[in-house]
């Protein structure tokens, strides 16, 4: 079956000349936002590129802001924060701002000596060294000549690994580590990508959903569905299992879980496309509204289908 | 080839996705399904024709999906003196946005643009898809139909996006209206000025000259841009088969392309009251495949090709109907 659909259409100047619509100025008072009047340091607000947030005498200006006519001005779209007299403005839309702790999914782009670079959808690629793998034969043990020769039989370019930020680089640059039974590379499943701000920071990032599907949230916006693992059956529980950890080869799928993570991918694109925000529950009641609804996989990503899942998740 | 990278095991969860039995795609496809495709003719006010085409982005996404913008200039040529050929000419080229492949080098966007303009130019310059109103003056001036096409974006499937944006834009092309000028020296004039004499000049009805000795044209000054390029129905679609022998799959997203080794791409021109016809062929990819399957494959692309033709042909149609409206209102608003 193939459809055609057009563009989403532009309101026609021509036409809106007669709208009463169009009447309509922007009041100038509402722009003004004045940091000094905001009882509570701690409430953000949203603004946009060149609106006049506060005066340039007595705030500083940080990140996302610039100086003209002795005022603070928004260069971009986002949120407005403020410590003691430094304000600044976080952009909605922007790369992954890396925090130290932060839980990331990354792909290897590069192998190097002693070191691999990992994008993950950051400004800079990130740094996983070959001393913060976990290396076969022990959790801890000092990292050899031998293991520098083979680093592509633990991560090669294109893989997917989880792991956590570590510190950061005097350019800015994130380093990673995978020290834990629970960080490596990732098999069963795929990939989804979404804003980065739509992952909060949370208790844990990794879910287990009832119908069999895991979900790794990255807070750099990348998303890893895949099958279940028992607790028990997880890699690495007794002694480390260098071969079964740095595996490339996924297990027996059936069709059931492979139909539950298209559909868990689908309603995740779906509601990043609305920009909401993704938790456990959120996934977990459209999941739910999708089985009820009775929605074919593919129809989840057409437009009402989609608006229909929105509504219904949200005005819980 | 611009891929992506992608891990073994992502690949091989994609392989073994499409072979089971159930053939599921990542996002819930059915093999032969295709995305969505939105497309809009007459988006270049300056171009002659122009369409901009998007498979698989939703209406609520900022951004995504195979974008591709296609648009044609027609200019005139010298027959003479310049690179006009009797006739007229078609010339395509192909750019692609380096944001629309951010992991491939300067020069590697390069080859690829080369590529993928070869290719077009093959398919659609090719003699039996040659519309017959690019000629202005017999063995003087031609039209050059210079057809562009920029790739915005790039999320799978590029290839039948390719050919569907410059199907639109060349249905969209209008033939400006020409009139041939003849020049006549005042010195052929008889020498006594005479202003009575006028019936020397009068020209019999079955004088012809005014076609052999026509030097040059004007454009005439009518309602619209002019008649639409001839044989506008023949313009080809392309098709792409994903292979894995012998299964195949339609529009590929980008995740999956990388994971396919073999790419069949077929283009079909449907002519009124004709069988198709097979415009063009091409196996890309590095694994091989048993010649035995490609007629075989070739059948089944030609059933899609039609559909993909009719649906199309539709909403082309649907475009030229909301286009005269807009001009419509548009007139009505400004009076």
């Amino acid at each position: 079956m193939i459809t055609f659909t057009s563009f989403p259409v532009a309101p026609d100047p021509y036409l809106a000349r007669n709208d009463d619509a169009a009447d309509y100025l922007p009041d100038s008072d509402y722009m003004d936002v004045d940091l000094e009047e905001e009882s509570d340091a701690g409430s953000s607000k949203l603004t946009c590129p060149g609106e006049s947030i506060t005066s340039s005498h007595a705030f500083m200006r940080g990140h996302g802001t610039y100086v003209e006519n002795e005022e603070v001005i928004s260069s971009v779209a986002g949120l407005i924060e403020r410590v003691n007299k430094l304000v600044t403005v976080r952009a909605l839309r922007t790369r992954y701002n890396p925090e130290v702790g932060d839980l990331v999914v990354g792909r290897i782009t590069e192998v190097q000596p002693r070191r691999w670079k990992v994008d993950a959808n950051s400004r800079q690629d990130a740094v996983l060294m070959l001393s913060s793998v976990n290396l076969p034969g022990g959790v801890q043990r000092r990292k050899l000549e031998s293991d520098e020769l083979q680093m592509r039989n633990f991560f090669e370019e294109g893989d997917l690994l989880v792991a956590e930020v570590q510190a950061f680089f005097a350019d800015g640059a994130m380093s990673l580590h995978t020290r834990s039974l629970k960080y490596g590379k990732l098999r069963n499943g795929q990939l989804v990508t979404v804003p980065p701000i739509l992952v909060r920071r949370l208790k844990s990032h990794f879910y287990t959903l009832p119908c069999g599907v895991d979900l790794i949230l990255g807070l750099n916006g990348y998303i890893w569905v895949s099958k279940h693992v028992k607790e028990n059956e997880q890699e690495g529980e007794e002694g480390f299992d260098a071969e079964a950890v740095y595996s490339n080869k996924n297990d027996e799928i059936d069709e059931a879980t492979r139909t539950a993570i298209s559909r868990v991918t689908n309603i995740i694109r779906v509601l990043a496309t609305h920009s909401i925000p993704l938790t456990d529950t959120l996934l977990l009641e459209a999941y739910e509204w999708a089985i009820e609804a009775d929605v074919d996989l593919k129809d989840l990503l057409q437009e009402d289908i989609g608006d229909a899942l929105i509504a219904a998740v949200t005005n819980r | 080839m611009a891929t992506i990278s992608l891990s073994k095991s992502e690949k091989a969860y994609i392989q073994s996705s499409l072979k089971a039995s159930s053939s599921l795609r990542a996002d819930g496809r059915r093999p032969h399904d295709y995305r969505g495709i939105a497309l809009e003719t007459g988006v270049a006010p300056l171009a002659n024709g122009s369409a901009r085409l998007n498979i698989g982005k939703t209406n609520h996404e900022q951004s995504g999906g195979t974008e591709v913008l296609a648009a044609t200039k027609l200019e005139v040529e010298d027959i003479e003196n310049g690179d006009g050929v009797e006739g007229g000419r078609i010339v395509c080229s192909v750019s692609c946005s380096p944001s629309a492949y951010p992991h491939v080098s300067y020069a590697a966007l390069d080859d690829l643009q080369y590529d993928y303009t070869t290719l077009v130019q093959d398919i659609l310059a090719h003699p039996s898809l040659h519309p017959p109103n690019l000629s202005i003056l017999r063995g003087k001036k031609s039209w050059l139909l210079a057809l562009d096409l920029v790739v915005l974006s790039d999320s799978g499937n590029i290839y039948d996006a390719l050919f569907m944006a410059a199907r639109a834009a060349l249905w969209d092309t209008k033939v400006p209206r020409t009139r041939s000028v003849e020049y006549r020296a005042n010195g052929s004039r008889p020498a006594g000025g005479n202003d009575m004499d006028v019936d020397q000049e009068k020209q019999s009805a079955l004088d012809t000259r005014q076609v052999k000795t026509a030097t040059d044209f004007e454009l005439e000054d009518y309602w619209d841009e002019g008649e639409p390029l001839g044989g506008r129905d023949k313009w080809p679609v392309c098709i792409t088969l994903n292979l894995f022998p012998p299964l195949y799959y339609l529009d590929a997203a980008l995740q999956e392309e990388a994971a396919t080794p073999l790419r069949l791409l077929l283009m079909f021109s449907f002519k009124s009251q004709a069988p198709a016809s097979l415009q063009g062929m091409r196996l890309m990819g590095t694994d091989d495949i048993d010649l035995s399957l490609v007629s075989g494959l070739i059948k089944e692309g030609e059933k899609h090709a039609g559909e993909l033709f009719v649906a199309i042909n539709a909403k082309l149609k649907e475009e030229d109907i909301r286009r005269t409206e807009k001009a419509r209102r548009r007139f009505a608003a400004v009076r």
